[in-house]
């Protein structure tokens, strides 16, 4: 068990390193030099050579690209990635304002997309009306499909500029947050509701559930007592691989509600190859990323007997 | 990614069940909304109190694109930053935004010697910042040396080293005098006293000069003598501005006399161009910059009033490489000039609001000329003459051939502005009528900066534009020694690049209107007629809707907004 740990927190460590190195990397092979992108783009051809080399050496940009390499990662171990190129502010400060933000709308958008997904598979597995049954188990993929783009737009001419339930843009209030939420929870809440739906079909034919019927079980009884509990391992899962969607989908969400968070910040902080400050999120999402998935491989041995016990085979 | 999840994630595949279901739930989704906003109410019912007397109070929410990197507003590379710079700082001078005069601001009058290279400027006394110090001329030395030489210490660039080039120092010789001395002649400067832009030289407090980059981004610590003073900056999200209490120098031109009318504006920053627009039908703001042209004639239908001001320097040009073939074949780059159809970029990519470039300088600069009937014409015959007569023949694809060699000229955009990529393709189109295969690469804007790098010898054509309200900025975009954008060279073929430096270098050695006009005349000359080395295209804008009890926003010189003078009608 312990070597499992060990392992798993090793290969964590390892990923975001090298989610270091290859943003560093990518950076750099990049054509553009970072401190040209300070200026206007019309006036480029105007800048003193002497004012170019200046503001490169304001950044450290002047000095070779493997001593700026190992300067950011010896800083960045003690946790320092240095200040946005950009606005000036210090990194940490700059993601962890926009941090919360983020997190809220994630968090939320996740926790709706997983209520979603499981009044989805239990109308789909509950119900006895065959035409219900399909109408239910077809969204899963209509929700996917829907690009978060225009079901932002949708959701905006609706709710927003027609009815005026919501405001259409900024991070006001928990008013505000409504409208993201639902966009980003649709296409979430797709592949959860589907694999549930799979899980849960799959489980109810199972030998176990035979048993219980047998035994004078109700539909419902199992449903709630049996087939949730085992359903559910699979989702759990495929939640840590999800995280990766939301953010992905926070970026277009972000920019659609004019909303703060890192999605944006991270978008610009790439388009003005803002290096400090790429690295400083990369790092940041890298971490978490693998955090979650370091969390999930250490829960399941404790929810799932089967793999504690190969596990327990393997160490002995 | 576990082991697991990746073989949870393979595992059995079900068949999708009734696939048509899906497509018929989108559909009806769609359906509903399309209802939605075909049954959506037109305009307004409540426009509030309409008057013609300025209200004061109320707060403006207004929305933009661009959003401010930093409050710092010395640093800046967009119109966000421009903008609320100029309500939270006062520059030396006013440029009338119609005559293109140098008008008093802080400065109450000013003089120059003959040579141009020392400017002396009387500065009002009674303006104070909002901290309660003084403006006075040691305010203006420690802004102008900060402004140039940026402080390594502190972390703050260079910003004004372009704008002030050759500044040597300024003098303080008593509390309310400032004399601004420069290595060489810099007619230019006076203008850049005004200049609001991008990176001005709006004045800020000994108290924020002092600050490192890291300390400016507290906007409360950003104290200037503007109309507004910051409340608070939510980086991308927005931008709070309040009233400053006992402001009374707004420029004398403006004719607005004490404190602003609206108690605060709100800057929102709204990538969304459907979201800025639906945001100000439903009335959650009162105005909004960056209307696309599509949705111009939309809002004048409900109601709202379209604004807007052609941006002062330069129109949207093709600089033309004079050193890489094949625009470096004079009869390419007059065919260039020749071979497309104006009338149809009017008719069907600009507005109102937009017109087609008679010449480089933009109609409201000082010593424009118009070109419209010389160069700057569609006649695709003459073209086609030219080339011919310079050996070009047309190839088997109809693009022209010489020497073995196509005829292809390579063009690097930018693609910031809508109407950028549509004018192109046309012209693309007419070029391609007389044997030109122009061949286009319009990207944004960090990818135009990597692909800038190598302009000299990969791109036959940059198109961008300039945003200064000086006939000079001709000299220091096409200036031999300076920006040289049309790569004039001793290899330029036909092209006298002494010439060109004495020409254009004549702009920035005198300030008689008469004289200027007269250089200007012949930097445009020379440029267009002689050298053809930059083919004007399209003169950019900068358009405002706003409901129509929005009054006041003023466009200055550099078409950036002033908000001293607005006001809204329901004053809330």
């Amino acid at each position: 068990m312990l070597r499992y740990a060990a392992l798993k927190t090793g290969r964590a460590l390892f990923v975001v390193w090298a989610a270091f190195t290859l943003t560093f990397v990518l950076l750099f092979v990049l054509p553009a030099n970072p401190e040209d992108l300070l200026f206007d783009p019309t006036e480029l051809n105007t800048i003193p050579e002497e004012v170019r080399e200046q503001v490169a050496a304001n950044y450290g940009f002047d000095e070779p690209v493997v001593v700026q390499y190992f300067q950011r990662l010896g800083h960045a171990l003690a946790g320092d990635f240095g200040n946005s190129v950009q606005s000036g502010k210090p990194v940490t400060e700059a993601v962890l304002g926009v941090l919360p933000s983020t997190l809220i709308l994630s968090a939320g958008a996740l926790a709706l997309a997983a209520l979603i997904a499981y009044a989805i598979a239990l109308t789909a597995t509950s119900t006895r009306r065959p035409w219900l049954r399909n109408l239910v188990e077809s969204l899963p993929s209509a929700a996917v499909s829907v690009p978060v783009f225009l079901s932002g737009i949708l959701l905006l001419q609706v709710f927003a500029f027609r009815l005026g339930w919501f405001p259409a843009f900024g991070s006001d209030g928990p008013a505000s947050l409504v409208l993201p939420l639902v966009t980003l929870a649709i296409p979430v809440s797709g592949p959860i509701a589907q694999l549930l739906v799979r899980r849960f079909t799959a489980e109810l034919e199972s030998g176990y559930v035979t048993t219980s019927r047998a035994k004078g079980a109700t539909r419902d009884q199992i449903v709630k007592g049996d087939v949730f509990r085992n359903a559910s391992l699979p989702a759990l899962t495929i939640t840590g691989v999800t995280f990766g969607n939301l953010i992905a989908g926070s970026v277009i969400t972000e920019t659609v509600f004019a909303r703060e968070g890192i999605g944006r910040l991270t978008q610009t902080a790439i388009n003005t190859l803002d290096v400090p400050l790429v690295q400083g999120i990369v790092v940041l999402v890298a971490a978490s990323f693998a955090l979650i998935n370091l969390a999930v491989d250490l829960v399941y041995p404790l929810l799932d007997p089967r793999l504690r016990a190969t596990l327990a085979a393997a160490t002995a | 990614m576990s082991e697991l999840s990746k073989s949870i994630e393979s595992a059995e595949k079900a068949k999708p069940k009734w696939p048509w279901a899906a497509g018929a739930a989108a559909l009806v989704l769609i359906a509903g909304v399309a209802w939605f906003g075909a049954t959506r109410a037109a305009g307004e019912d409540d426009a509030g109190a309409q008057s013609s007397e300025p209200v004061s109070g109320g707060t403006l929410e207004f929305a933009l694109i661009d959003y401010q990197r930093s409050p710092d507003p010395q640093w800046g590379t967009n119109y966000a930053e421009s903008t609320i710079g100029n309500n939270i700082t006062d520059k030396l001078t006013w440029q009338d935004p119609d005559t293109g005069e140098i008008t008093p601001w802080l400065a109450e009058s000013w003089e120059y010697n003959d040579d141009l290279t020392e400017f002396t400027f009387h500065l009002r006394d009674d303006v104070t910042f909002s901290d309660g110090t003084p403006f006075d001329s040691e305010v203006v030395k420690a802004n102008f040396d900060q402004y140039v030489h940026g402080d390594e210490a502190l972390g703050i660039n260079p910003n004004g080293a372009q704008l002030l080039s050759g500044y040597i120092e300024t003098l303080t010789p008593d509390p309310y005098t400032a004399v601004v001395r420069f290595e060489h002649p810099l007619a230019s400067f006076l203008q850049a006293s005004s200049f609001t832009a991008n990176a001005q030289p709006g004045f800020l407090s000994l108290s924020t000069l002092a600050l490192s980059a890291e300390e400016r981004t507290d906007p409360t610590k950003i104290i200037g003598t503007g109309p507004f003073v910051y409340e608070s900056w939510e980086e991308q999200v927005k931008t709070v501005l309040v009233k400053r209490e006992g402001y009374d120098w707004s420029p004398p031109a403006l004719g607005h006399d004490g404190e602003a009318y609206l108690d605060r504006i709100v800057f929102n920053t709204i990538p969304e161009a459907s979201v800025r627009t639906g945001s100000l039908v439903s009335g959650e703001l009162d105005a909004t910059l960056d209307v696309g042209t599509t949705d111009e004639q939309p809002l004048k239908d409900q109601g709202f009033e379209i604004i807007s001001r052609g941006v002062s320097g330069t129109s949207i040009f093709f600089n033309l490489n004079s050193s890489l073939f094949p625009t470096n074949d004079i009869a390419v780059r007059k065919a260039i000039q020749l071979g497309w159809n104006r009338e149809a970029i009017e008719d069907t990519v600009l507005t109102d609001s937009y017109s087609i470039a008679d010449s480089v300088l933009a109609p409201s600069v000082q010593g424009h000329a118009d070109y419209s009937d010389s160069v700057l014409r569609y006649d695709p015959d003459e073209a086609n003459r030219l080339l011919d007569e310079a050996g070009w023949t047309v190839g088997d694809d109809g693009i022209r051939v010489k020497d073995g060699k196509r005829l292809e000229v390579k063009l690097l955009g930018i693609n910031n502005l809508v109407v950028n990529k549509p004018a192109y393709e046309s012209i693309q189109q007419d070029l391609k009528a007389i044997g030109i295969d122009l061949q286009l690469t319009v990207v944004p804007i960090p990818d135009y900066t990597a692909a800038f790098a190598t302009a000299a010898t990969d791109w036959n054509v940059v198109a961008a534009n300039r945003s200064r309200n000086d006939p000079a900025v001709l000299n220091l975009l096409y200036g031999p020694t300076l920006g040289n954008a049309s790569y004039v060279t001793a290899d330029s073929t036909g092209v006298d690049a002494a010439e060109v430096t004495e020409v254009l270098g004549k702009l920035e050695t005198t300030l008689d209107p008469a004289l200027r006009d007269e250089y200007a005349k012949a930097a445009q000359d020379l440029l267009l007629e002689k050298y053809a080395l930059v083919s004007p295209v399209y003169n950019p804008s900068q358009v405002i809707a706003h409901a129509d009890y929005v009054h006041g926003i003023v466009f200055d010189a550099q078409s950036r907004n002033h908000f001293v003078d607005a006001w809204k009608g329901n004053g809330k």
